[in-house]
């Protein structure tokens, strides 16, 4: 594992009295693809501008290359940022635009053309060099928006929401396009969003942010199959959630009790006492259904209340006679055996180790 | 960081130079309208009324502030009718030779007053209406026009374009809409429009001066006193115009205000 | 906006449509169009009487004060644009980029103010503070310097501008750059770019149009203007708006006054559309 190319270190940042964030700890590694992610007003912006240098911390380190950045001007940083507004200069063409930063360096005439070039080329957008801003499609900018920043050759790109003008299906075709930059060029990429599916498709790791705060840290597998807590279990969504208080304990289970019912946990990663309030969570997509009651110990009776198609995965919504929430996610496919309609009775059940405990209530 | 800091205050500085000089010459006229001395300089003289007394005792200085009551009033009256109309069929009707149209009352602001002022004075010799209070009125009426229909014109920019058509809906002629729904909706720009034309009609000098004849008003007996000497009851004269214009400005901007409050509310 | 097609004819519409038009075209379009071909009239033993004579043209253009008065006063209202231009983009900076809303709005309130209130009290409150023993003199005069010249001077004339149009330009350059799109700013400097430089780089080229218009408006005050140049400047060099007064008020030439106006409004027009077509150039390349 490499070196961490940047560290924040108990950053604070306070706007007079709200304070946008709170002792931010974490580190980004060099070649690594990060994202940022939480709902709006929960730092992340904050977080990119600071790395930026476009805002100053209130208190902490923030460390690039083991280098102080705090006291570093804006300009004098090397990590040129992709805008959500895309904020290509409108007086310029597309490649003045990418131009820009170089003629800010002070690299001679001919140099810069070529470099700029190369990259309109590179993004498949050479044909509009000449071109004003505002004749370009959102995908042609977003083009130009890139190859403006990676012409820098930085060692660190920011990315501030910089899919989410464009329409649903320029998305996918940016996120490959980007996820494959990052791996051809090794750049570390920065990358804030509120989007779930942008951060986990590209993402080597995500940071999820509430109010000011890191929520959690890891791989999108580990986020998804493990939230440290109940913030990241909702944020995810397609997590059923319960909670109650063990009831007993054996060797490396926990029996708890729910309004729902009696369910086993695995002990594995949380230790659990007697009495305890716990809450856990089951993946939606590892919950078993059937139409008879289930020789497993984790089952509930639920009546159906409806269903959400997205491509071939369907999403069942469900009730427990107490009115608690589940969800289920499967095949299109899988679905069409059981033949079932709103307000039929069903069972579910699960595994006991595809339960997750979870570390903080 | 530090340095940023420092340009704030340079900046800072500069800006209130910037408007030291802009307020100079008002403030300084404040003062010098209560100083003893003729050619007022640093140490000031004595604090004094004498040239408040000097004018108040000039019949003709009274003569002219009644004169120009009647001329910014009259003017503000007309203006704001026209104004009116015209930012009213501009808002309701789309016409060919609209450019024009609109040309017709924004362009007289963009001439020199002095070009104005010898145009009008040709014109109204030419058709015998020169010298008289009315040709003073009919002139400042062409030039504030356009002050009247900016205000007027920016409110109705506010209004739903439905709503019109919704009263015709409930059975309301265009007329009964005019009087019921679009008048009482202007009803703060129809008044920030007649101080401001009032306000501009009040100090405007050039035209006046030159079509005015033997009916001078304040400013061209202003005109005449500081051609060639020094005397402070200009200052005097010029405080009671300074006050009368600020009274006109703030009320127009209080109006204007007030039309911005109630475009929040629903 | 409701476009109703329009009916054949609507005297409701024709109510509100039809007063502009008759009192411009009688009160504005009329006088100007008189005093047009008020120029080709002729003027014997002061009375003037109506022909179509080329004679004023003539002489006007055949003087050569009326020439050097057209160049002096060109060039005195391009000074004073670029001065006020240059005078008022650190103000208007400071309002745009670094003050809050507030004091941005209540700045302009402020500066509006003496739009309102009389030039000629302005004009003549800057005669006697800057006269020979007027307080800038005396306050000078306490650190040993001067007394300084300041009246019957191009400063004078300068400063009697500057009284006019500075708010104005402030105003204007200040809106402009309030507009601007405060992330691009940013991405200049995310870029390298540094501070000051971002005003050539970036602020500069994305507020060309307004910064058009408000030299537009100062260029035309400045040249229209006959109060600070007759007052404070003592119209030792005549400008045209003064050319005018005296044609007109001790010469009773009212047809050469005429000469002199159509040609400062085409002088006006001219720079006005240059101005505009400039503001709104579209580079190469756009479509």
């Amino acid at each position: 594992m490499s070196a961490p190319l940047v560290v924040f270190d108990k950053v604070e940042k306070k706007f007079d009295d709200f304070t946008a964030v709170k002792e931010l700890d974490f580190e980004i590694r060099e070649g690594e693809f990060i994202a940022i992610m939480g709902p709006s007003g929960c730092g992340k912006t904050t977080t990119l501008r600071m790395l930026a240098g476009l805002e100053a911390p209130t208190s902490g380190e923030i460390r690039l290359n083991g280098q102080v950045m705090n006291d570093v001007l804006p300009h004098e940083r090397d990590t040129p940022l992709v805008w959500q507004s895309l904020a290509l200069f409108p007086f310029l063409t597309a490649q003045r635009n990418v131009e820009f930063g170089l003629k800010m360096r002070g690299v001679g005439k001919a140099e810069r053309a070529e470099r700029a070039r190369k990259w309109l080329d590179k993004m498949g957008i050479l044909q509009f060099a000449d071109r004003d801003i505002s004749t370009l499609s959102g995908g042609q900018k977003q083009r130009v928006a890139l190859a403006r920043s990676l012409v820098m050759e930085p060692q660190v790109l920011l990315l501030d929401e910089p899919l989410s003008a464009l329409d649903a299906h320029l998305v996918i075709r940016m996120q490959a396009v980007l996820t494959d930059l990052q791996r051809e060029l090794g750049i570390t990429f920065v990358y804030v969003t509120h989007s779930q599916s942008e951060a986990f498709a590209m993402a080597d790791r995500v940071v999820i942010m509430t109010e000011g705060e890191i929520a959690q840290i890891g791989a999108p597998k580990d986020i998804y199959r493990a939230p440290a807590n109940q913030f990241v279990a909702e944020f995810v969504g397609r997590n059923n959630i319960l909670s109650g208080a063990v009831e007993a304990i054996s060797d490396d289970t926990a029996k708890i009790t729910t309004p729902s019912g009696d369910f086993a946990v695995p002990m594995n990663e949380v230790k659990l006492a007697e009495g305890q309030r716990a809450s856990f969570v089951i993946s939606a997509d590892l919950v078993h259904l059937a139409l008879d009651k289930p020789a497993s110990e984790n089952a509930a009776q639920c009546k159906l209340i409806s269903e959400e198609f997205i491509g071939s995965m369907v999403t069942l919504f469900l009730e427990d006679a107490k009115g608690h929430e589940f969800k289920v996610q499967m095949q299109e496919r899988e679905l069409s055996t059981f033949d079932l309609k709103s307000g039929d009775d069903v069972w579910l059940s699960w595994d006991t180790q595809s339960a997750h405990v979870l570390s903080e209530e | 960081m530090n340095s940023s800091r420092a340009l704030n205050y340079v900046l800072a500085a500069y800006v209130v130079l910037i408007f030291a000089f802009v307020f100079a010459p008002i403030i300084f006229s404040l003062i010098f309208s209560f100083n003893s001395q003729r050619f007022p300089t640093i140490p000031l003289g004595e604090f004094s009324t004498e040239w408040y007394e000097k004018i108040l005792a000039d019949p003709d200085v009274w003569e002219a502030a009644l004169n120009s009551l009647i001329v910014s009033s009259s003017t503000a009256v007309i203006a704001t009718f026209l104004g009116f109309c015209t930012a009213y069929s501009d808002f309701r009707y789309n016409f060919r030779l609209k450019g024009p149209y609109l040309g017709l009352i924004l362009l007289p602001p963009t001439i020199p007053l002095i070009i104005m002022a010898l145009a009008m004075l040709a014109w109204f010799s030419k058709i015998g209406m020169s010298g008289q209070i009315y040709s003073i009125i009919i002139a400042h009426s062409v030039l504030t026009a356009p002050f009247a229909m900016a205000v007027i014109r920016l409110r109705l920019n506010q209004m739903d374009p439905d709503l019109e058509a919704a009263a015709w809906n409930l059975g309301g002629s265009e007329w009964k809409t005019m009087r019921h729904v679009i008048i009482p909706f202007c009803k703060p720009a129809i008044a920030s429009g007649l101080f401001l034309t009032a306000a501009v009609s009040f100090d405007e000098f050039a035209v006046s001066w030159f079509v005015s004849g033997l009916n001078k008003t304040l400013p061209v007996i202003i005109m005449e006193i500081v051609q060639g000497n020094i005397d402070p009851q200009v200052n005097a004269i010029g405080t009671f115009v300074f006050l009368i214009s600020m009274t006109l400005v703030v009320l127009a901007q209080v109006f204007f205000a007030s039309r911005q409050l109630k475009s929040i509310r629903p | 906006m409701p476009q109703k097609p329009a009916r054949k004819f609507s005297l409701y519409a024709m109510t509100w449509r039809l007063p502009i038009i008759v009192w411009q075209l009688v009160f504005f379009v009329g006088p100007v169009l008189f005093m047009i071909a008020m120029s080709f009239f002729l003027v014997k033993n002061y009375r003037m009487t109506e022909a179509f004579e080329f004679v004023n043209w003539s002489k006007m253009m055949s003087r050569g004060y009326f020439w050097d008065s057209y160049w002096y006063t060109c060039l005195i209202a391009a000074v004073s644009t670029v001065c006020a231009m240059l005078l008022a983009f650190p103000a208007a900076f400071a309002l745009a980029f670094r003050a809050s809303d507030s004091t941005r709005r209540w700045a302009i309130f402020l500066l509006i103010i003496p739009f309102f209130t009389s030039y000629l009290v302005r004009t003549f409150s800057w005669f006697v503070i800057l006269s020979e023993s007027g307080v800038v003199n005396a306050m000078l005069g306490y650190i040993g310097l001067g007394p300084f010249t300041m009246l019957n001077t191009n400063f004078g004339t300068l400063v009697g501008y500057m009284t006019l149009t500075l708010p104005l330009v402030v105003i204007l350059q200040t809106i402009t750059m309030a507009n601007i799109d405060k992330t691009l700013v940013e991405t200049a400097r995310n870029l390298g770019c540094k501070p000051l430089a971002t005003i050539w780089q970036v602020i500069l080229p994305l507020s060309k149009t307004g910064f058009i218009v408000a030299a537009i408006f100062c260029f035309i005050l400045s040249f229209g203007d006959f109060v600070a140049p007759f007052y404070l400047g003592g119209s030792q060099e005549p400008t045209l708006p003064i050319l005018i007064l005296d044609t007109t008020k001790s010469g009773q030439q009212w047809p050469r006054a005429a000469v002199v106006a159509i040609i400062m409004m085409g002088t006006l027009f001219t720079i006005a559309f240059a101005g505009i077509a400039l503001a709104y150039r579209k580079r190469k390349g756009a479509k």
